[in-house]
């Protein structure tokens, strides 16, 4: 088998398991709804400026209790079968590819939720699209490293914030920025730099990733 | 010297030192000389942290005494 | 690297180096400056009386070489008609400001310049906004091109640069910025550290790793705090989000959690091999930040945002010799301490390896 086929399967084991165990996926729904609802009731009246901030702080932490659990469902028993299987680095490409896709899907459904109470903000949807699929790409490759690297640990959910956070400040930084732009309260000439700049981010820390997956697997 | 000792010690040196520059208006004082004041600081703060780092080698060498003493 | 750690040159090169910078940055003198123009400010056709506040000036003992202008650029130059010492570092001197200015702007700024054979020559930049009643350039050109600023004097011996803001605080380049940069070097080495680690799995590599780290820590954890101190009297807070400040945070942060993730894993192998990783990743995700931040606020620091790079006017050739041995000297202080830490942790493991049992 090679890589790349390895990959998909694992695409699509990841994405049974997440059916087979909904309550997972329903519950960062449950999250998402519940924040965005209460967000709405306690302010009524969102600006544009509290509308960026508020959906990028709803999908960071979505993000956060979204991928916690991606190499902590298993037990390290059945991951070391996985291993002598599969190539290690389709693993990680997958729980990648899969954790993007996810984050990009919660992020719909949070910039929809938020539409659908507060009115749609956004003046350029086509560059709003890309930041949020860039910015779930990042967050997804960071958090999903970090998780491979607290789930070797005790008291996983913890160090995944802790590890976590600092390394996601540049990402976040510039997707609040290129929002901002989407949003139209801020006018940038330097827009494309700044997506240059998230994509950027996202190949080092995915090459690094990669190249350090090796060292991290093996127990 | 245990390290509350220290600690203590440290505490009491700031205390005085901010007194003493509290006496004629803190802030006038720090600017006064050309500011000559705030390089001093800065050169105490650096000092409290090099002595800081020496109060944490003394800990661990301290535990390292006792467990050699505590094998022989 | 192990070997040179029972050799002590570097170590005492480190501590003279770092003697030659406190000597050299405490008692070399500022250059003469002006700390005070007044008025600041005055109309066209009217006669002016500035008074001139200078800092380490000798006004009184220079009394017949004393000059002073007012300019806009090196061709449209004002001398003052009567100069009066009033003191050291207090002296009044009088202007007729012409009908026009060679400006065609109505509000236009002026650089006041002093000079004297014991000083030398001194610049005050904005020192004086002249409004003019009614705009003819070609007028007021001639005029203004009348009086030459020639032969000024060289100042002799060796002196810091004068900033108004600064002052004094200009040495503390010396003892601020230059940890600044010996932290980051210092975080590389961890790094490459980690890498070895990786590379060769031998255990001490990741005591090195850990070591160097922690002194990272200590050097960041002090820049911030001087930093905090300098910025309290020049940028007038102790914090105000600034791109270095931000940055210098956010490794500290990622450091932090180096060392909670490091106490997380019982086993000693593990636990080097994960921190390792992480450090490599960490350090590679900070990075970006120096490229990010920039573009997101103007920055105080120089160098950004407007502000005067530090390779061009603020680090002048004297503060550079004092400035780069500052910078090499806290990293061999740095590395000396790191090589510390190294050593106990090598003892701390040789004993844990006798005494399995033991904590």
């Amino acid at each position: 088998m090679n890589m790349f086929r390895q990959t998909l399967r694992l695409l699509w084991r990841d994405w049974v398991l997440e059916w087979r165990s909904s309550y997972a996926l329903s519950g960062i729904i449950l999250y998402v709804i519940a924040t965005v609802v209460l967000v709405y009731s306690a302010l009524l009246n969102i600006g544009p400026q509290l509308w960026n901030a508020i959906f990028w702080v709803i999908l960071l932490f979505a993000a956060v209790s979204a991928i916690v659990k991606s190499f902590v469902q298993e037990s390290q028993h059945r991951q070391l079968y996985y291993y002598s299987l599969v190539d290690p680095l389709a693993l990680l490409a997958a729980k990648m590819i899969y954790n993007t896709l996810l984050l990009f899907g919660l992020s719909l459904l949070i910039w929809g939720m938020l539409a659908l109470l507060t009115g749609n903000p956004v003046k350029e949807t086509g560059l709003f699209v890309l930041a949020v699929f860039l910015g779930s790409m990042g967050l997804a490759i960071a958090f999903t490293f970090v998780s491979a690297i607290s789930a070797k640990a005790q008291n996983s959910a913890t160090l995944l914030a802790v590890l976590g956070f600092p390394i996601i400040v540049p990402i976040l930084l510039t997707l609040v920025k290129i929002g901002a732009n989407a949003l139209g309260f801020i006018q940038d000439t330097s827009i494309t730099g700044d997506l240059l700049i998230l994509m950027a981010i996202n190949l080092t820390l995915l090459s690094v990733a990669i190249l350090l997956y090796p060292f991290l697997w093996r127990d | 010297m245990k390290v509350q000792n220290w600690i203590l010690t440290a505490l009491i040196f700031f205390f005085t030192l901010s007194s003493a520059t509290a006496q004629s208006n803190s802030g006038d004082f720090m600017r006064s000389m050309g500011k000559m004041y705030v390089v001093v600081a800065v050169i105490v703060a650096v000092f409290m942290g090099i002595v800081l780092f020496l109060v944490f080698l003394d800990r661990r060498l301290t535990k390292i005494e006792n467990q050699i003493k505590d094998h022989g | 690297m192990d070997r040179l750690i029972k050799k002590n040159w570097w170590k005492a090169l480190g501590v003279l180096i770092l003697l030659y910078v406190f000597v050299m940055g405490m008692l070399v003198p500022l250059k003469p400056g002006i700390t005070q123009v007044t008025p600041s400010a005055t109309r066209t056709n009217s006669q002016i009386v500035l008074d001139v506040q200078g800092y380490n000036t000798h006004f009184d003992e220079a009394k017949d070489t004393m000059r002073i202008w007012i300019k806009m650029d090196d061709e449209y130059i004002l001398a003052a008609t009567r100069i009066t010492v009033k003191g050291p570092t207090q002296v009044e001197a009088a202007f007729e400001i012409p009908a026009y200015l060679p400006s065609d702007r109505r509000v236009q700024d002026f650089a006041l310049v002093i000079d004297n054979h014991i000083d030398g020559a001194a610049v005050r930049p904005n020192a004086l906004l002249v409004t003019q009643d009614s705009i003819d350039l070609a007028m007021g050109q001639t005029v203004w091109r009348s009086d030459r600023m020639e032969n000024l004097h060289q100042l002799k011996g060796i002196t810091f640069p004068f900033r108004n803001i600064l002052g004094e605080t200009i040495r503390n380049t010396y003892f601020h910025v230059s940890l600044w940069l010996a932290m980051m070097i210092i975080f590389t080495a961890a790094m490459v550290y980690s890498i070895k680690y990786l590379r060769k799995q031998e255990r001490r590599f990741d005591h090195w790793a850990a070591a160097l780290t922690t002194v990272g820590l200590l050097l960041g954890g002090l820049g911030l705090l001087t930093g905090a101190i300098w910025a309290e009297y020049t940028w007038g807070k102790f914090w105000s989000w600034d791109i270095k400040q931000f940055t210098t945070l956010i490794a500290l942060l990622i450091y932090f959690a180096y060392f909670v993730l490091r106490r997380s894993f019982p086993d000693e192998a593990q636990q080097a091999r994960i921190s390792a990783v992480y450090n490599i990743f960490a350090f590679v995700a900070l990075i970006p930040l120096i490229y990010v931040l920039p573009r997101l606020t103007d920055s105080l620091h120089p160098g950004n945002g407007g502000n005067p790079a530090f390779g061009s006017e603020d680090l002048d050739s004297t503060m550079r010799m004092v400035f780069y041995p500052a910078v090499i000297g806290w990293t061999l202080l740095s590395c000396w301490i790191a090589s510390l830490l190294y050593r106990t942790a090598v003892i701390e493991e040789h004993l844990w390896d006798e005494e399995p049992t033991h904590d």
